[in-house]
């Protein structure tokens, strides 16, 4: 959250990309610290595999400079996008004040940006938070692929909240800026509203009890069509169809199939909402622990038959000690014999 | 005259205004952060005591979120925004491993280097110290002093917590928004 501190006289704000992996999260970050004045950023921080996909996250420090008698200062993360790393995610996530979904315009891609978005909500929802309560822009990225999807199915795709979007090719620089700016004045515009109301935000309430995987979801209070979410000030791109009204809540999974773009031959349709996926973390730990149960039950059976076999082992260990008693006592029969038969 | 009396390391846990902290830390994680300049002021004074006492090099007071709040101590050498959103960054995986192994956090860390060192301690469950050292002390000296720092924090930051309850809050000037547009416009361009 926010972090206003008047002795130092700043305003810190985070601000998280978010989206599949190999989206251009990370594009845009490095688009952010090639264009962004000298003395306004500062190191562009990436905790990167070899191969240069992020493991952890990206990190820069933007100074906007002095707003209002206040050093405001914006801090850009952006999170891992491949399945694996949800653990990372959620971390990188905790604290945002705003985020951009960043969506791959590549119609092959459509399963993965629902997939993100969905692990978005539920990322949010485990620290917390709502995503309707936390200033959101969408980019629609890569849209110089000849193929693109239609800006239009992206929005119906991903867009339920009617949330600012922009078209990009942050290879290129395009619309990079745009994103950022149209988010950051998103963000003000909520710090605003909450000085004026004269209260800190209210505690978020604690998490819901998760539904179990594939259940449908509890019905979402749909957002008031006459109020949708304020749109920015900053004017969007032109487009060529008009944005699509706010959409209604999708209804549960079972009514609103979502065909796979790259489905098997008979195969059915993913419903939408994707059947949410567990935490590879603690999916993990789970494995483990099925794993060390199973090796304590099959280790369990050898064990008692160690034990069984002890008697016996211990039989095998006295018999050489019998023998050579025998033989003692055969030696002094023997000896007894012969010296004492001369005596007598 | 430091005001550290040296007592043995002690983490937020062996304190009992430590375990009261982070029984609501939860709580107050999840309260906006505003630090007034009253708070700050006692805050820096207790960190100063604490450099003058373990003669490192620098100490930080980080929130959870990785901004930085307040650094006494020589810093200019090294990027104290990266290092403060890296620290908290690092905390909080460390956060994720000690709740595989059942813990709720892990309450100190430490990473050795060279030259340089860092020590982190986990103050109330939402702020972070880190204190920078170098072979002029070493790490026993600094945990020791760490311990008592931590725990003065913190009693600070809940006492700037109850202030917060019974003072005017302070806010943002009126035209904040304003002046953040036209700033945003001048510094991404007008679209």
């Amino acid at each position: 959250m926010v972090q206003i501190n008047f002795a130092a006289r700043e305003v810190n704000c985070k601000i998280v990309y978010y989206g599949p992996g190999r989206s251009g999260k990370t594009t845009n970050l490095e688009v952010v610290h090639a264009k962004a004045p000298p003395d306004s950023k500062g190191e562009l921080v990436s905790i990167a595999t070899e191969t240069d996909r992020t493991l952890y996250f990206d990190f820069l420090p933007l100074d906007l400079g002095q707003i209002a008698g206040m050093r405001t200062k914006f801090q850009l993360y952006t999170v891992p996008g491949q399945v694996f790393y949800n653990a990372t995610r959620k971390l990188v996530l905790q604290g945002a004040d705003g985020i951009i979904f960043v969506a791959d315009s590549n119609p092959d891609m459509r399963e993965e940006n629902i997939e993100s978005l969905e692990n978005l909500i539920e990322n949010l929802r485990e620290n917390g938070l709502n995503i309707e309560d936390i200033p959101i822009a969408f980019q629609w990225n890569k849209r110089d692929l000849p193929n693109a999807m239609p800006v239009e199915q992206m929005q119906k795709d991903l867009n339920r909240w009617n949330a600012p979007t922009c078209e990009a090719v942050a290879v290129k620089g395009e619309g990079v800026f745009p994103t950022l700016k149209m988010l950051s004045s998103l963000v003000i515009k909520k710090l605003n509203s909450e000085q004026e109301a004269g209260r800190p935000r209210a505690p978020a309430a604690p998490p819901p009890p998760r539904p179990a995987a594939g259940a449908p979801q509890p019905p979402r209070p749909a957002p008031p069509p006459p109020s949708p979410r304020p749109v920015v000030g900053a004017p969007q791109p032109p487009r060529a169809v008009p944005p699509p009204p706010p959409r209604p809540i999708p209804p549960p999974p079972s009514a609103r199939p979502l065909p796979r773009p790259s489905a098997r031959p008979g195969a059915p349709g993913i419903p939408s909402p994707l059947p949410r996926r567990t935490n590879p973390l603690a999916e993990e730990i789970r494995r483990r622990k099925e794993m060390e149960a199973k090796r304590a039950v099959s280790a369990a059976p050898t064990q008692a038959a160690r034990v069984a076999t002890q008697p016996g082992r211990a039989g095998v260990v006295s018999l050489p000690v019998l023998v050579l008693v025998i033989v003692v006592l055969l030696g002094g029969l023997v000896a007894f014999l012969k010296f004492g038969l001369k005596l007598f | 005259m430091s005001r550290f009396a040296g007592r043995p390391a002690a983490g937020l846990e062996d304190s009992p205004f430590g375990r009261l902290l982070m029984d609501s830390s939860e709580q107050m994680r999840r309260v906006r952060l505003a630090f007034y300049e009253e708070d700050i002021d006692e805050i820096n004074k207790i960190l100063s005591d604490f450099l003058d006492a373990s003669q490192a090099k620098c100490i930080l007071l980080v929130d959870s979120e990785g901004h930085l709040v307040t650094k006494k101590g020589f810093t200019k050498s090294f990027d104290t925004t990266s290092l403060s959103a890296l620290v908290a960054a690092s905390f909080a995986s460390t956060k994720a491993m000690a709740e595989v192994l059942g813990e709720t956090s892990f309450l100190t860390l430490s990473h050795q280097g060279k030259n340089e060192h860092i020590h982190i301690a986990l103050v109330s469950g939402r702020a972070l110290l880190v204190i920078v050292f170098d072979d002029r002390t070493n790490l026993g000296m600094v945990r020791l002093y760490a311990g008592e720092v931590t725990s003065r924090v913190a009693e600070a930051l809940a006492k700037a917590e109850e202030r917060n309850k019974t003072r005017a809050p302070q806010r943002l000037q009126a035209d904040f928004e304003l002046a953040a547009e036209q700033r945003l416009d001048d510094f991404f361009g007008k679209q």
